[in-house]
């Protein structure tokens, strides 16, 4: 057992648990953030997307130990209000099924629209191949990562989050 | 109370399905009293009646709030939203006021299983008569307060009006008057062409707790001093534990206990660790090393199945047969699926002063109470079920095995709260898949393009759901046809997969019809039509196949997707049809195939008749997911069988299809109807992967009789 401060939503976190614990437990069982999904263990699903310093990954295949300062940001913190042009977007398109993969989706689809605003559907195929629904929502997630794309008119707001 | 059962009787009706009393603190509550599955003409009839539970509570509280409980589960299919909408509609409420309460099991609920998508059939009447029972008694309240004649009164959005004397009391201020009043007989029901909430498109009630990751699901669930579970079971199944390594196993970080479960019925034997977190939990599972002793499963294998699939196809006797019919053949496989719900089964178990306390995400709570009650010993007041939000069902949560496992855990250890979280490998390995299926047909088309003989030589594994259904289509336009099947040894586990039956055999049939059109040199479509026409018309009021109806979805669906435009090579457009959990879906798919056999599917197009829509996004969403399901299955899962054992046990060798191959172009199109709704999360399903077939076929001449798609060569030149 080892003791890690991490930057978890903006906020300093100390967690004492074995070195190679994945982020994803760390979050799950010591944070009480049950947001991020456990859906495989070996990052082929991506319901454990989250954000390291802004970039999309997986935290079943982060250990704990490798995450240092780094900024991690969970479904519970893409935005203070869940508000996110994305969470409006999938509220009012009424995207989610059954909703287990949802949080990961949304991480990976926040990551997009940070780095290319206005995505065409070549660029939301590549950057979400990675997240599997089973309920298979896809349609509706295509049309809300554009929908989100609309609100944010050009860009996606840099207030609030913790990024 | 006198009793009667005189169906016609209006009191004993009421009497039957709703009982109202007044809340603690005010309020009026209103309880139907439907079994699961029966619709209120069948009980009104059925002499047991006195002994309904209710099933679904109704409660107006003083300050106007409208909460209803209701038993079934959510699982993505919209029920938790769609059931109180019915509520709202008769009730004439916003449904912005209506609150939905998941209701544990409880056996004042009646059944609460959410299977075969019938909850929606089996709720919409019971709760329309209740919320017009009890409008009709918020009226009453008003007007004896008012002291003007009820039929002046009538109701807008969670008030009674009485317009001539400009007088409007909320629901709320009359809700505890209410509750004081005999509920009235026989209260009309809403013309649904008045219909004002259903058929709209209203957005889940949970979604905003979806999209800021709050804790909804099982593997959610949080107690003081939980500790956390795996179970290792043999992966040949049937296999038993003959010895483990406990000891070395308890040493791990973390592991608080380590210990084999054997002899208990209901349950497979294995091996629980118990550790303070899941990780632990998890690790030490990787330093477990088991002794099994595998059993006789251990010798089946999926390549022997094919073999014996074969033999038993080819000793069926073949069909009489036309002299001058030209004789086609076909045989079309499908494989082993894994359900592989997103979410691993889990269960969170508490055992204290003699009662177990579950927190399940289960499609039939009921089974995992008996299996607890009957393998643990505990009476079923002692084993209490909360049924929380699944991260998917697909017929998968009907078992609950994972629930006797938690609970046998946790007995154990006696007051500490336990949840068990199956390992993904753990939850391939050990489903109750849908089983693989062989159909060798043979046809008989005479010189008009007529098809005069039809027979279906079938095998399956023994036991599960999935038999062939000789009554169904095709087989039901062709007089004399048969439908012979076979089954392999048991063994395997199999079970409910979306659309049990008809997601193997409703792509076989119809990729086989398409085969008979070009056998008999005619047009698909209107062979498909002629063929419909065949169809005897189904008795008045029954559930049988209705050929018009199916011809109507067939219509809508390849006028809106403009079936016939002409297409280039490697291109093509299919069709399938199918009458699944009573509704008719049409679908058509638009493909293209490139030149070295790359698919890829442009848009899909469905037609539905589905009766009455509740909620018109829900119904979209699951004709939509169900398609997308079905040809994902179909063109990239296969499990198989090696040594007894599932032989892929991750996502990474269980691929399933993502946003980049969804078609880009989903259309879902719903006939108008005021008939009762059908259920709609798997109808969707069985149409899709034919029509993609057949389309496969239009774009490259290549026929795809075994699946997945993604291992046959679709190469064209």
């Amino acid at each position: 057992m080892s003791k890690y401060t991490l930057t978890v939503n903006g906020q300093a976190r100390t967690v004492d648990v074995a070195p190679d614990t994945p982020m994803l437990w760390v979050l799950r069982d010591s944070l009480n953030l049950v947001g991020t999904k456990y859906g495989c263990g070996i990052g082929e699903c991506g319901a454990c997307t989250i954000h390291m310093n802004g970039s999309p990954t997986r935290a079943c295949q982060t250990p704990v130990s490798s995450v240092g300062p780094s900024a991690i940001t969970t479904i519970e913190g893409l935005d203070p209000a869940g508000k996110h042009p994305l969470q409006q977007a999938w509220c009012e398109l009424d995207v989610p099924q059954c909703g287990y993969c949802q949080a990961g989706q949304l991480m990976s689809a926040a990551a997009l629209l940070k780095r290319n605003p206005r995505p065409t559907d070549a660029d939301i195929d590549k950057a979400m191949a990675g997240n599997l629904c089973r309920c298979a929502s896809y349609t509706r997630m295509r049309a809300g990562i554009k929908r989100a794309a609309e609100l944010t008119s050009g860009g996606v707001s840099e207030k609030g989050g913790n990024e | 109370m006198k009793t009667t059962h005189e169906p016609s009787s209006p009191v004993v009706d009421r009497r039957k399905f709703l009982k109202v009393s007044a809340l603690a603190g005010g309020g009026l509550l209103v309880g139907t009293y439907l079994r699961f599955g029966e619709s209120v003409a069948y009980a009104a009839t059925t002499s047991g009646a006195d002994n309904f539970a209710p099933n679904a509570f109704i409660s107006i509280a003083p300050s106007g709030v409208v909460s209803i409980i209701a038993p079934n589960s959510e699982m993505g299919q919209g029920i938790k939203t769609g059931l109180p909408m019915i509520v709202a509609e008769e009730l004439d409420v916003p449904f912005e006021s209506v609150t939905i309460v998941q209701g544990d099991l409880n056996p004042a609920y009646g059944r609460q299983s959410s299977v075969g998508s019938g909850s929606t059939i089996a709720n919409y009447t019971p709760l329309r008569t209740a919320g017009a029972t009890a409008r009709a008694m918020l009226i009453t309240a008003a007007a004896q307060t008012w002291n003007v004649p009820a039929g002046e009164c009538t109701t807008d959005l969670g008030a009674v009006v009485h317009s001539a004397s400009k007088r409007r009391a909320t629901y709320g201020q009359l809700a505890t008057k209410a509750a004081t009043l005999a509920p009235p007989a026989n209260v009309p029901l809403k013309d649904p062409k008045d219909f004002k909430l259903l058929g709209t498109r209203v957005p889940g009630v949970d979604n905003q707790k979806v999209v800021t990751g709050a804790p909804l699901f099982g593997i959610d669930v949080k107690l003081p001093g939980m500790l956390f579970a795996t179970y290792t079971k043999c992966p040949v199944f049937g296999g038993t534990v003959k010895s483990a390594n406990l000891d070395e196993v308890k040493k791990q970080l973390g592991v608080r206990e380590a210990f084999v479960l054997d002899g208990i019925q209901g349950l497979t034997p294995g091996v629980a660790i118990v550790a303070d977190t899941t990780w632990n939990a998890f690790s030490a599972t990787d330093a477990l090393n088991v002794q099994w002793d595998e059993g006789p499963v251990a010798t089946q294998n999926s390549a022997e199945m094919a073999r014996q699939a074969e033999e038993l196809a080819k000793s069926t006797p073949p069909a009489p047969m036309p002299a001058d019919a030209k004789m086609v053949e076909a045989a079309y496989h499908y494989p082993f699926l894994a359900h592989a719900t997103l979410e691993p089964q889990n269960c969170t178990a508490l055992f204290k002063n003699g009662v177990m306390e579950m927190w399940t995400p289960t499609q039939i709570p009921a089974s995992g109470q008996g299996l607890v009650t009957r393998g643990l010993g505990l009476a079923p007041k002692d084993v209490i079920v909360h049924i929380t939000r699944l991260g998917g069902g697909f017929g998968r949560r009907g078992s609950n095995e994972y629930s006797i496992e938690a609970a046998a855990i946790a007995k154990k250890l006696e007051g500490t709260p336990v949840k068990l979280i199956w390992k993904r490998e753990h939850d391939f390995a050990h489903d109750n898949y849908r089983s693989n299926g062989w159909h060798y047909f043979t046809a008989g088309v005479d010189s008009k393009g007529k098809v005069v003989a039809l027979h279906d030589a079938f095998v399956k594994m023994q036991g599960g759901p999935g038999d062939m259904n000789a009554g169904g289509f095709p087989f039901i336009a062709v007089p004399g046809s048969q439908v012979k099947s076979s089954k392999l040894p048991a063994g395997i586990p199999t079970g409910f997969w979306r659309a049990p039956g008809d997601n193997g055999n409703v792509w076989a049939t119809q990729c086989f019809v398409d085969e008979l059109a070009h056998a008999a040199g005619r047009d698909s479509l209107t062979f498909t039509y002629d063929l419909l026409g065949q169809v005897p018309a189904p008795a008045a009021g029954g559930r049988g196949f209705d050929p018009v109806k199916m011809t109507n979805a067939l219509k809508l669906a390849t006028e809106k997707a403009g079936w016939g435009a002409p297409r280039q090579r490697g291109e093509g457009m299919g069709f399938a049809i199918t009458h699944t959990n009573n509704a008719y879906v049409a679908i058509v798919a638009d493909v293209a195939v490139s030149r070295d056999g790359k698919l890829a599917i442009k848009k899909l197009t469905a037609a539905v008749d589905a009766g009455t829509i509740i909620n018109l996004s829900a119904a979209e969403a699951q004709l939509q997911g169900a398609m997308i399901d079905g040809i994902g299955a179909a063109w990239f899962q296969k499990l198989t069988i090696e040594h007894g054992a599932a032989a892929q046990t991750n996502f990474d060798a269980y691929p399933m299809l993502r946003m980049n191959h969804a078609p880009p172009l989903v259309e879902v199109h719903f006939v108008k109807s005021t008939a009762p709704p059908t259920g709609l999360g798997e109808p969707g399903l069985p149409a899709a992967a034919p029509a993609v077939c057949n389309a496969i076929f239009a774009a490259t001449g290549k026929r795809v009789r075994t699946l997945p798609i993604v291992d046959q060569d679709l190469k064209w030149s």
